[in-house]
């Protein structure tokens, strides 16, 4: 999977790097305009992350160069400004997400994740985890081949999890993951902590494993062990 | 009280001081003179009926004297040496029909050899009657004048302090979010024109503060977002490194703190947008599905913490909000009925014609409800909370002209909040 990031920011540029690399990615960081529409024009990426702002240019017309060329790449675009024009217009003329700064690691992990799961659009498509395995299409999941059900949240937690697997993902992460906006309360995270335990007793009811582990104070860790 | 009433009771005050004097001054003149007259005429009267005495047998046969007088000759023996006397007295008018004022003169005299006593009594009545009708005009020149002064005033007042009331007019509609320069006509007053020229010149320049302020603010809350983002996201990459426990934790916090930041920030970046009317534009919300809608996002919250939650709808209201606002509203208020709701709880919400009612269980608040929708003023110690929901709530009521109530009773120990919005709007 290669993915092209277009950031100026060389701190924040290293930090993403860093991330999506040890997610397995393939990841090129250029730090602006001109870079990064020769490297659009060269070569096809699976997924494009794309700075606004940039010394040279606007990350919009960037956009737009990619769909000129009706590029395939998978667009998201990171915003200083979380301006609903801006946000309006990148989703017009074809950006798949908007991702405002700042934001967690995780969460542009796992939206370019499911954007790159989309682009690559396949029924057959799914995602393995040992016996866990995930259709993120129908939304089902199934533990040694037996189906189990989980509500929209459990699934999605999931999801986020194994998106972000071996990682370190923090309760803030997952609880905006869940809830956006509306996590803005004080017991969001018993509330993560009431969804992880039924997720781990339906996976677990199937003869799977737990592969959640805990790290006090900060969040979870889903470890492929 | 108003500028013109001020002066006009003043114009009143000394209208009637002056007029009470006046005609005071004028009556006591006036009684004077008349009063002067009237004695001459009798001393007239009396060397006239001396001179008539003396020179015909008849009296009779004058008309020299006034028809009305009464005249009274006694004769006596002996010189009474009484001089002239007059006195104020009544007596009955025979054409009147009623006791009325005289006026007597009393004199002694010889005539042909013999001694008299005379009296002439002349009738006062149209000396009052005089009195009387000079007091009338006075009263009604008075009344006049003070009628025409009020309105002359009036109209003066409205000519000469149009410009005043056209600044305050404009001062008045003035919102330094949407400056409109001032638009004052020119005035004949040179002191309306400097304060017209004064005004202008201090909204010139505080709308250009102003605007510095906001593009200064606008480009910090800007400027924050990249190096947040640069240690937040740095803080994530340690959490993923081999860190022991301790290590562990103290980068946590420098996350948990970036994360608080960003989202006080974003808190302040939507307040100062809402005030400089970046929301501008409105949609027809029906508010009964809007809020069932947000509703069920918080179904899982109010599931956790076993809330009670009853709602009626009496009415189906659309309101005419910005969509975003509409959601910030909402949400703010539902999340802050949960937030301080206690375990078991129950939340009521009653929705009207022109009022929403959220009603929730919970703690007393522990600052007073009027700071309650001031900045940074929490009610609890929530480390998630920014403070800043109810500053949001607020400036989108006030944007909307809605009213909002908040009470907390203590016996019952639960939350009212209620908005009142104008059903025309």
């Amino acid at each position: 999977m290669n993915i092209l990031l277009v950031e100026d920011e060389k701190s924040l540029g290293e930090s993403i790097l860093n991330y999506l690399e040890k997610s397995g990615y393939h990841c090129e960081w250029v730090e602006n305009f001109t870079q990064g529409s020769e490297k659009t024009w060269a070569y096809e990426y699976d997924c494009v992350v794309v700075d606004i702002t940039l010394p040279d240019g606007n990350g919009l017309d960037l956009i737009e160069g990619l769909k000129k060329i009706k590029s395939k790449s998978g667009i998201i675009i990171i915003s200083a400004k979380n301006a609903i024009e801006d946000r309006i217009r990148g989703l017009d003329i074809g950006a798949d997400d908007y991702i405002t700064k700042p934001f967690d690691l995780s969460e542009l992990n796992a939206r370019i994740k499911a954007i790159i799961r989309r682009r690559n659009f396949d029924a057959q498509n799914e995602i393995v985890f040992n016996e866990i395995r995930v259709s993120p299409y129908d939304r089902t999941v199934s533990v040694n081949d037996q189906s189990i059900s989980l509500t929209r949240k459990e699934f999605d937690l999931l999801i986020f999890f194994i998106s972000n697997q071996n990682r370190v993902v923090t309760k803030e992460s997952i609880a905006e993951h869940l809830w956006g906006d509306n996590m803005d309360m004080a017991d969001s995270y018993d509330f993560i902590y009431s969804h992880l335990k039924n997720l781990r007793k339906k996976i677990q009811e199937k003869g799977g494993n737990d592969y959640v582990e805990t790290v006090y104070g900060i969040g979870y860790k889903f470890t492929k062990t | 009280m108003k500028l013109l009433d001020i002066a006009n009771r003043y114009y009143l005050v000394v209208l009637i001081l002056v007029f009470s004097i006046g005609s005071l001054a004028a009556y006591s003149v006036l009684k004077g003179i008349i009063n002067h007259e009237f004695n001459e005429k009798l001393f007239a009267e009396k060397e006239q009926l001396i001179f008539e005495l003396n020179n015909y047998e008849n009296l009779q046969k004058t008309y020299y004297l006034n028809i009305g007088d009464v005249i009274d000759i006694r004769e006596v023996e002996t010189n009474p040496m009484v001089s002239s006397l007059l006195i104020d007295t009544t007596m009955y008018d025979q054409y009147e029909k009623k006791e009325l004022p005289f006026r007597q003169l009393t004199f002694s005299e010889e005539i042909k050899g013999k001694y008299y006593v005379i009296t002439i009594s002349k009738s006062l009545l149209p000396n009052l009657d005089l009195i009387q009708g000079v007091s009338e005009i006075m009263i009604g020149i008075a009344l006049l004048l003070m009628v025409s002064l009020g309105f002359l005033n009036r109209w003066i007042f409205k000519k000469l302090w149009k410009p005043f009331y056209q600044i305050i007019d404009q001062l008045q509609r003035f919102k330094i979010s949407q400056p409109i320069p001032l638009d004052i006509e020119p005035s004949d007053v040179d002191e309306f024109n400097k304060l017209s020229a004064v005004l202008d010149e201090m909204i010139t320049k505080n709308i250009k503060d102003y605007k510095t302020l906001r593009e200064y603010t606008d480009n910090t809350s800007h400027e924050i977002q990249t190096p947040l983002a640069i240690i937040k996201n740095k803080a994530e990459i340690l959490m993923q490194e081999d860190l022991t426990e301790s290590q562990m934790m103290e980068v946590s916090k420098i996350y948990e703190a970036s994360t608080r930041l960003a989202r006080l920030k974003e808190g302040l970046s939507l307040l100062s947008k809402i005030e400089n009317n970046q929301y501008i534009a409105s949609e027809a919300i029906n508010l009964k599905q809007y809020l069932e809608k947000r509703l069920e996002s918080f179904e899982e919250l109010i599931e956790l913490k076993q809330i009670t939650l009853t709602t009626t709808f009496h009415s189906e209201p659309t309101v005419h909000w910005h969509n975003d606002l509409a959601y910030m509203l909402i949400t703010n208020l539902l999340s802050n009925a949960i937030k301080h709701n206690i375990q078991e709880g129950y939340i009521l919400i009653i929705l009207n014609q022109n009022s929403l009612l959220i009603r929730n269980s919970g703690k007393e608040p522990l600052i007073s409800t009027d700071q309650l929708f001031e900045r940074f003023k929490r009610s609890s110690n929530l480390r998630e909370s920014t403070g800043l929901g109810l500053s949001i709530v607020k400036r989108i009521t006030t944007q909307y002209n809605m009213k909002i109530d908040y009470q907390y009773s203590q016996d019952k120990k639960e939350h009212t909040i209620e908005l009142n919005w104008d059903h025309s709007e």
